[in-house]
């Protein structure tokens, strides 16, 4: 991520949440909070509660992100912020946070009676996780009428329209298939997928491990006690090799489609 | 072997649950910005940096994404970075760093450097890594500030020592490491104490070939991983084998440390030129330098220090300020001194007043102005510093000193006075050690450090990344003076100024043969003819020699070995 798409992203993050952007200008911004997005970024539960019980006036912060050290004037006072930096990482997780779940349906300015088909949709990565790490972007959905499943799901998302309320003169099917068995199904279709792929990576690290564990064993041999250090460079070195994979949920949803959508 | 596969099902938990409840429910652009963000968060490879790609101002050398590559994938975050001088070595810390920043895994740094390097490594960060790092002023920064860059003395004091011990750190860089090869330091328990995940160790200077001072810096790096100290001790020193002799003691520093060479690098470096300056004394000079030698075979106080003779001696091919400075701090330090010992003193420090030039001085000043650029006097002796500072003055040639002791703020001005305003800086020693002079690139060597590894972190200043001319270096020599034979020794007869650092290291370690100055002390010192000086000064002479046959025989085997 460059600056200026950091700069795009705080814009979109911060407009989304229906924060007035007070000063949006080239390699900087100052953005009033909301009294939400106060409470998810600033930490100071204190404040917070203190307001709720007393009935106070409640006083969302203003912040200034630098986004371009170099464009930004002298004057401006702000937290500069960087690919990498934590400030950063806290709005990224908010975004995960406060986007988890969703449910969506296909807005096509229907002129008759539509039905829409539900559909659940995952969007997750696939860590393969050893002494390295690798990620795999996976987006599933599976047709909750027929169990179809589809991948690359959101990409095709986007080419939809979409909105959170139904349409009118739509109305939606209802799912033969549960949601919960539904993401059973996506669950054990990655599960096999993922088993029957080559896994010499984790044998790799299985061999690196296996060395390292060899030359600890070389300076420890000559004890006769089993000592604590080396129980703990041992655990230490498992936690560092030992292969497994990671699939986590990004998000996902809801989401209420035509027939001939996907 | 099949593979452990985890899926996190919390989340299903509660998409159930919402859908039971009818929400709530995110919103679309945020559910986009979150995949969006995802995918900029992937590590698509097993290998690779992510750093780079984020980083388009910044172009690393190929040797520095290596360093990071490395320490990133096969040590853990756990590595000492052992690059020759001017290699780059914040760049590649730097990388390292971002790199964790960027996956997530470090947040709070902390990073220990000379203190004339300060503000320094604060603005690369800031300026070539967008990392927010910020120098230490005021006590919460601490706890206050993520990135905090700081000096070791500063640190280790109350009441931050205090403050920085509760601190859980994700990546501690140390910034001329070598420092901390004694465990019985303040500054060595200081750092052990320090909780952190990853680690960095910076030092130009590698290790030596001595167990224990690896033993130290690894157990810094990972603690318990070469055993206990007691047993470890009593593997390696019963029969003093060295560390490359041993196959797993080598594996291990292997694992933990990475050297570049210059000559790795396969960047075209600047030359450097080095020219040695006989200087001839005044009668003068000459006068006092006699009366110290010859006190060496007098009786008295003063010939039972060999020690002081010898400084008195090199002190006298400096400046006359430098002699007299030293003896007035002999003088001081008795208590009692003897009538004969005031007499001595007394009779050498009116040889001192006799001296009315300074050749050197007035060799270095024709230099300056035939230069007409900046340059650096290396001086050994701050007496010297002062004078020097003086004489030039006189000469309408405008300098700044600099000295290891000065604060933080005063090196910086000096160091951007030098830059802008000033023609000469005048270095002591310590000075040398910890700034970056790459926009100069001229060094006149007043007089020689009499180890060679000072010598080369002198020249590492100017002759580094960044230096863009050949840089020329003048050695001072006295004629027929001790000066004179150590030039000849060491610098000429084994060509120490063209050598690299790295080689000389390994040719020094390969002997085992302890510290050059205090052999040059010996020969210097205690020889009681000119004769057994030559045979002794042979016969480091060739054993140097001898270390460099060494060397490119083992190469030699190395390569022929299949």
């Amino acid at each position: 991520m460059q600056q200026q798409e950091i700069h795009n992203f705080l814009e979109r993050y911060f407009t989304a949440n229906h924060c007035d952007l007070l000063e949006n200008n080239q390699g900087y911004m100052t953005v009033q909070l909301t009294v939400e997005l106060d409470k998810e970024l600033m930490n100071r539960p204190f404040y917070w509660h203190y307001l709720e019980k007393t009935g106070g006036v409640p006083n969302p912060m203003k912040l200034t992100f630098i986004t371009n050290k170099k464009q930004a004037p002298d004057h401006i006072k702000g937290e500069v912020i960087h690919f990498g930096s934590p400030r950063l990482h806290q709005i990224f997780q908010s975004t995960k946070n406060l986007a988890g779940f969703i449910r969506l349906y296909e807005n096509n300015n229907f002129g008759l009676q539509t039905p829409l088909i539900p559909w659940i949709g995952l969007n997750m990565k696939i860590s393969y996780q050893c002494d390295r790490k690798r990620d795999v972007y996976q987006s599933i959905g599976l047709q909750l009428i027929n169990g179809r499943m589809v991948e690359d799901f959101h990409d095709k998302l986007l080419s939809l329209p979409m909105r959170s309320k139904i349409p009118d003169y739509a109305y939606t099917l209802s799912p033969l298939i549960k949601p919960r068995s539904g993401l059973n199904r996506i669950q054990s279709y990655l599960t096999n997928r993922i088993e029957l792929e080559d896994h010499s990576w984790a044998d790799e690290a299985r061999m690196r491990w296996k060395k390292d564990l060899d030359l600890l064993h070389h300076f420890y041999e000559d004890e006769e006690e089993i000592s604590e250090s080396f129980e703990t460079e041992k655990i230490a070195l498992q936690e560092q090799y030992e292969p497994k994979v990671n699939i986590s949920i990004v998000n996902g949803g809801l989401f209420y489609l035509t027939e001939k959508a996907l | 072997m099949t593979v452990q596969i985890n899926f996190d099902s919390s989340w299903q938990d509660e998409m159930v649950e919402r859908i039971e409840h009818d929400g709530p429910w995110g919103n679309w652009e945020l559910f986009k910005l979150a995949i969006e963000i995802e995918k900029h968060t992937i590590i698509p490879e097993f290998e690779g940096l992510q750093a780079p790609v984020h980083l388009p101002e910044l172009t690393p050398l190929p040797h520095q994404l290596e360093v990071a590559k490395q320490v990133v994938e096969n040590m853990n975050g756990k590595a000492i970075l052992a690059d020759e001088v001017g290699l780059g070595k914040t760049i590649e810390a730097g990388l390292v760093l971002k790199e964790y920043m960027i996956r997530g895994l470090v947040r709070k740094v902390l990073i220990l450097v000379p203190a004339s390097l300060v503000s320094q490594w604060a603005m690369e960060l800031n300026t070539k890594f967008h990392i927010p790092a910020v120098a230490q002023k005021k006590s919460y920064v601490w706890e206050q500030c993520d990135v905090v860059v700081s000096s070791i003395d500063t640190a280790k004091r109350a009441p931050h020592r205090d403050i920085i011990n509760n601190l859980n750190y994700d990546l501690i860089i140390i910034d001329e490491a070598h420092k901390l090869k004694n465990n019985k330091t303040k500054n060595y328990e200081f750092v052990q104490n320090l909780k952190k995940r990853f680690c960095l160790l910076l030092t130009a200077t590698p290790i030596q070939n001595r167990i224990e001072e690896i033993f130290n810096l690894v157990s810094l790096l990972k603690p318990g991983h070469l055993g206990s100290e007691t047993a470890f001790f009593e593997k390696y020193k019963k029969d003093s084998r060295s560390v490359n002799d041993d196959q797993h003691l080598r594996e291990l520093v292997n694992k933990v440390m990475i050297r570049n060479r210059r000559a790795d690098t396969g960047i075209e470096w600047t030359k450097r030129h080095v020219e040695t300056i006989a200087i001839e004394f005044s009668k003068e000079e000459r006068a006092l330098y006699d009366s110290i030698l010859s006190l060496r075979d007098s009786e008295g106080g003063l010939s039972s220090s060999q020690f002081s003779l010898m400084t008195l001696q090199r002190e006298a091919c400096s400046s006359r300020e430098a002699v007299f400075y030293t003896l007035k701090n002999m003088l001081q330090r008795q208590d009692n001194p003897s009538i004969a010992f005031q007499d001595i003193i007394g009779q050498l420090i009116k040889r001192v007043e006799a001296v009315t030039k300074n050749s050197k001085a007035e060799k270095a000043l024709e230099l300056i102005k035939q230069i007409n650029d900046k340059v650096i006097i290396f001086t050994e002796y701050r007496a010297t510093q002062l004078y020097l500072q003086w004489f030039l003055k006189q000469h309408g040639i405008t300098s700044v000193p600099f000295r290891g002791g000065f604060k933080r703020g005063k090196k910086d001005w000096m160091r951007e006075l030098f830059q802008k305003n000033v023609q000469v800086l005048i270095a002591t020693e310590a000075g040398g050690e910890g700034i970056n002079l790459q926009f100069c690139s001229y060094i006149i060597n007043f007089d020689l450090p009499w180890n060679p590894m000072r010598l080369e972190q002198r020249i590492g200043r100017i002759h580094r990344l960044g230096q863009e001319k050949d840089v020329k270096i003048y050695n001072f020599a006295t004629k027929d003076t001790v000066e004179e034979h150590v030039l000849k020794l060491l610098y000429e007869k084994i060509h120490l100024f063209e050598k690299v650092i790295g080689e000389l290291d390994d040719i020094l370690t390969k002997l085992e043969f302890g510290n050059i100055e205090d052999h040059l002390i010996d020969i210097f010192g205690k020889s009681s003819s000119e004769g057994e000086m030559k045979i002794k000064m042979e016969n480091l002479t060739s054993m140097i020699q001898f270390a460099e046959e060494m060397k490119e025989g083992n190469t030699r085997a190395a390569t022929g070995n299949p």
